[in-house]
């Protein structure tokens, strides 16, 4: 069986480019394109880094049902998200790009400007590029990789080791869940949608949860104790196992991300000693 | 000179949680280079012994210490357990909950990490450790695709590293079936020998640990030590039984046939016995041996005829078919994955048979939904906690027959009745959590037996039970298939079991039913043994060194215990 690729997270590292590269670099890669992301609402970095993430996540060979599956709800959502924003407000550019050019008439409230849809446009792609960036990171890092990710950018390793071990149970404990319904299911609950109200179902899946979270509990014990035994905790540092050393790819990507640390500092910067009178630029005004 | 390892001294242990000490007044030397196994039915205290070696015991469990304990020289409750950890490595009984990496080569590492090992240093280290236990070609691989004997081996690898010197094994046959049984305790054996180390093994399974020879078994029970000898000395005496451990069944059947042993005699290994001073009595004994009779029948209950059903495109049943007869015990036995539990899972409704058919009581399965299936064929998971839902006995019971919607006055009287069948209606009013592991089993068979099925089904009935908790459990059974005719199909890896409470075992292997027949004819055959990962009973090394023939020895072995059993229970 192909675990790889074929759920959304990744439990065997993958072979391509992205997937090569060492947690250490994926994760600082990751932090340097999102938080620059976050930061600006300037169009000209948006959609480089837009670019840049489609190109990732097509070149990890991602499992496509999923992707398209997920880039899709995501696209909808924000779009009706944006389509709020414009009912509440609808020459919101005007306050956040700095004029208002009347392109359509509605009503007296309601009114389509060149800068309201320029605005939506950025928040739209700066949206949607920090989504893809984080879904090409996600399918293209192992758990584990993760961890020691995390922990190069020294967040403590007991968080990071959460994050990687939730991962490891998480099947067991989904295993767990339907061998605990069949023997529901065989006891006369009745789980077919088509027989039963929705509260009904609800109510019976609490039923099975009592189990599951006993037999959870008695998992977290002996996890606790193995780790123990192995001398989990005993030092402030820690190496990691599925963390190569690093190899020529990563050492050029290393090279980007510091460019893309230094941009970030001068974004930043620039907002904070130079703040423009409106927030998003726009090529006309 | 040998030097000790592990020195108890005048030691006691009381958990934080109980009134009275688990361990009393210890007083026990491990030397270096010894292989040791301790002995005794649970709640002996061995577990809480293992813990208080490895450092659990002060670390995670509290509580109060007296006496003293030393561990490579360091008193362990002034030590941190990761100073012990460092001398004692421990394979846990959990494989899966043990298994804390993502990839095997990563679990092995787990210890390299915590000590904060460059990955170069690592890497080779991994490399040597997973060759020791025959893993090297799974680095790679992620736990869910592993089995439990595998995934011990990594544990197994895990504390091979270097510096450990006593290797400590908490209950290390639990997870597995006989054939990968056979194959831990052998490894573990090598490893003993190839890397000198000295092993502890914990363990109620004597026969199957006396596999490969250990040096000194220590025999505890109510948290003290009641014997300290060789394996042959312990084996004369008649204190296995005394103390809930079953005796390896070749020692059963020589005290059958009344011999008495000499103090000298060499009984913990089959192929060393001095058989020539045997074989007289048994042959006498074999004497009284009944001619086969074939048990009378039944009705018809279930008619399972040329079923198929493949996963994705993977074969799991492939032309399975049998038939089960009321106040019928059979035994389905085979090794992981052979398909058993998706057997189960059909005759369950769960899934339904890809060609082929089912007929239930005359009646064509296909046409019948889960829940009236639930009523005609009861299922009973291994573990009672992923069943019970409810705070009380009571309700527990009454849940299936709420759930399909009995009138009240029949849940009533159904209710009570189950209750007063299972031994329970004094205790109905009581809360589940208050329940022993063995007592919430009971519950578990009761709130199925509710509902008046005709057949139950029962995975693992006594998965992780000592001899005694074992034999509580099976003798209730006995008594339900007696007195109240059910049908009893047990899923099972347990070849004492099969033997003696079962007339007939039906044998799945690579996902089709190789046999069908008496469990004397099913055990004595090698060919089947070897395909459905089974282990030969010592019965048939020993039959075939006395001369007689396999399948009638065990067949008359059978007969003497159910008889005294029957004599006992009266």
């Amino acid at each position: 069986m192909d675990l790889n690729k074929r759920l959304f997270i990744n439990i065997i590292p993958g072979n391509t480019f992205l997937d090569k590269l060492s947690g250490t670099t994926k994760v600082r890669l990751f932090f340097a394109l999102v938080i620059l992301l976050v930061a600006t609402w300037d169009m000209r970095i948006i959609l480089p880094a837009l670019a840049v993430s489609i190109v990732g996540l097509v070149s990890i060979k991602p499992n496509k049902k999923l992707v398209l599956g997920l880039v899709g709800f995501v696209t909808l959502m924000n779009l009706f998200n944006l389509f709020l924003v414009w009912v509440v407000m609808p020459d919101s550019g005007a306050n956040i790009v700095g004029a208002s050019t009347l392109l359509f008439r509605f009503s007296e409230r309601y009114v389509v400007t060149a800068e309201t849809l320029w605005y939506f446009a950025v928040r739209f792609l700066k949206f949607m590029a920090t989504f893809l960036i984080s879904l090409t990171f996600i399918q293209a890092i192992t758990p584990s990789e993760m961890a020691a990710g995390l922990y190069s950018v020294k967040i403590p390793y007991k968080v990071a080791t959460m994050v990687s071990i939730a991962f490891r149970y998480i099947p067991e404990i989904s295993r767990d869940f339907s061998d605990i319904k069949i023997s529901m299911q065989a006891r006369g609950m009745e789980l077919d949608p088509k027989k039963t109200t929705l509260l009904e179902r609800l109510k019976q899946n609490v039923v099975i949860l009592v189990p599951l979270i006993i037999v959870s509990f008695d998992r977290v014990g002996n996890i606790a104790n193995a780790m123990d035994l192995r001398g989990y905790g005993r030092g402030k540092t820690r190496t990691y196992y599925s963390e190569h050393e690093e190899t020529p790819n990563d050492r050029k990507m290393k090279v980007v991300y510091l460019l893309l640390y230094v941009a970030l500092i001068a974004v930043i910067i620039g907002r904070i000693f130079f703040p423009g009178e409106f927030e998003v630029w726009a090529p006309w005004i | 000179m040998k030097k000790p390892i592990i020195v108890f001294q005048d030691y006691t242990f009381r958990y934080k949680t109980q009134k009275t000490p688990t361990l009393h007044n210890i007083n026990l030397t491990l030397y270096e280079g010894e292989k040791v196994l301790i002995l005794g039915p649970s709640g002996c205290g061995k577990s809480t012994l293992a813990n208080c070696i490895n450092g659990l015991i002060p670390f995670s469990y509290k509580g109060e210490i007296q006496g003293s304990l030393k561990v490579a020289g360091i008193e362990t409750k002034d030590a941190s357990i990761f100073e012990i950890s460092k001398h004692v490595g421990t394979v846990q009984q959990d494989t899966d909950a043990q298994f804390v990496g993502l990839s095997v080569g990563e679990d092995i590492a787990f210890a390299l990490e915590n000590r904060s090992m460059p990955r170069a240093e690592m890497l080779p280290k991994v490399e040597r450790t997973a060759k020791i236990v025959g893993m090297e070609d799974y680095l790679v691989q992620p736990p869910f695709q592993l089995s439990g004997g595998q995934k011990q081996k990594v544990a197994l690898a895990g504390i091979l590293h270097d510096e450990e010197e006593v290797l400590l094994f908490d209950e290390p046959l639990a997870a597995l079936d006989p054939a990968m049984g056979m194959t831990a305790v052998d490894l573990i054996d090598r490893i003993y020998r190839d890397q000198k180390k000295t092993v502890l093994i914990i363990e109620h399974r004597l026969e199957d640990v006396l596999y490969r020879h250990v040096d000194r078994i220590i025999l505890m029970d109510q948290g003290s030590i009641q014997l300290d000898s060789t394996p042959d000395e312990l084996l004369a005496t008649g204190l296995l039984k005394e103390h809930g451990i079953r005796e390896p069944l070749y020692i059963s059947a020589l005290k059958n046939a009344g011999i008495h042993f000499d103090k000298d005699a060499h009984l913990d290994n089959i192929e060393e016995l001095d058989i020539a001073a045997y074989k007289q009595p048994i042959l006498e004994e074999m004497k009284a041996s009944k001619p086969v009779e074939v048990p009378e029948r039944g009705e018809l209950l279930l008619k399972v005829d040329h079923v198929d059903f493949s996963y994705d495109k993977r074969k799991v049943l492939d032309d399975v078919s049998f038939e089960v007869h009321k106040g019928e015990r059979i035994a389905i036995v085979g090794k992981n994955g052979a398909g058993k539990s998706t057997m189960a899972k059909m005759l369950c409704g769960i899934i339904r048979p890809q060609k082929g058919s089912i007929t239930m009581n005359g009646q064509n399965y296909l046409e019948l939904s889960i829940r009236e299936i639930g009523q005609k064929i009861g299922y009973v998971m291994q573990n009672p906690n992923q069943m019970l839902v409810k705070d009380m006995i009571i309700d527990e019971v009454r849940l299936a027959l709420e759930l399909n919607k009995f009138d009240e006055a029949l849940i009533k009287e159904r209710v009570e009745e189950t209750l007063k069948m299972c031994g329970l209606y004094s205790m109905r009013n009581w809360p589940v959590s208050a329940l022993s592991y063995g007592q919430r089993k009971r519950v578990t068979i009761a709130s199925i037996l509710a509902l008046k099925p005709d057949i139950i089904i029962l995975d693992e009935p006594t998965a992780g039970q000592d001899y005694l908790h074992y034999t509580e459990i099976m003798n209730f059974l006995e008594n339900l298939n007696r007195e109240f005719q059910i049908t009893i199909l047990f899923i099972t890896h347990d070849m004492h079991l099969a033997i003696e409470y079962t007339d007939r075992a039906i044998v799945f292997a690579d996902s089709k039913c190789i046999a069908d027949d008496f469990v004397f004819r099913v055990l004595s055959n090698t060919q089947i043994i070897e395909a459905a990962n089974l282990k030969q009973t010592s019965l048939v090394t020993l039959a075939k060194q006395v001369g007689v023939e396999p399948e009638s020895f065990i067949r008359h072995f059978i007969e003497r215990e159910r008889e005294e059993r029957a004599n006992g229970s009266k």
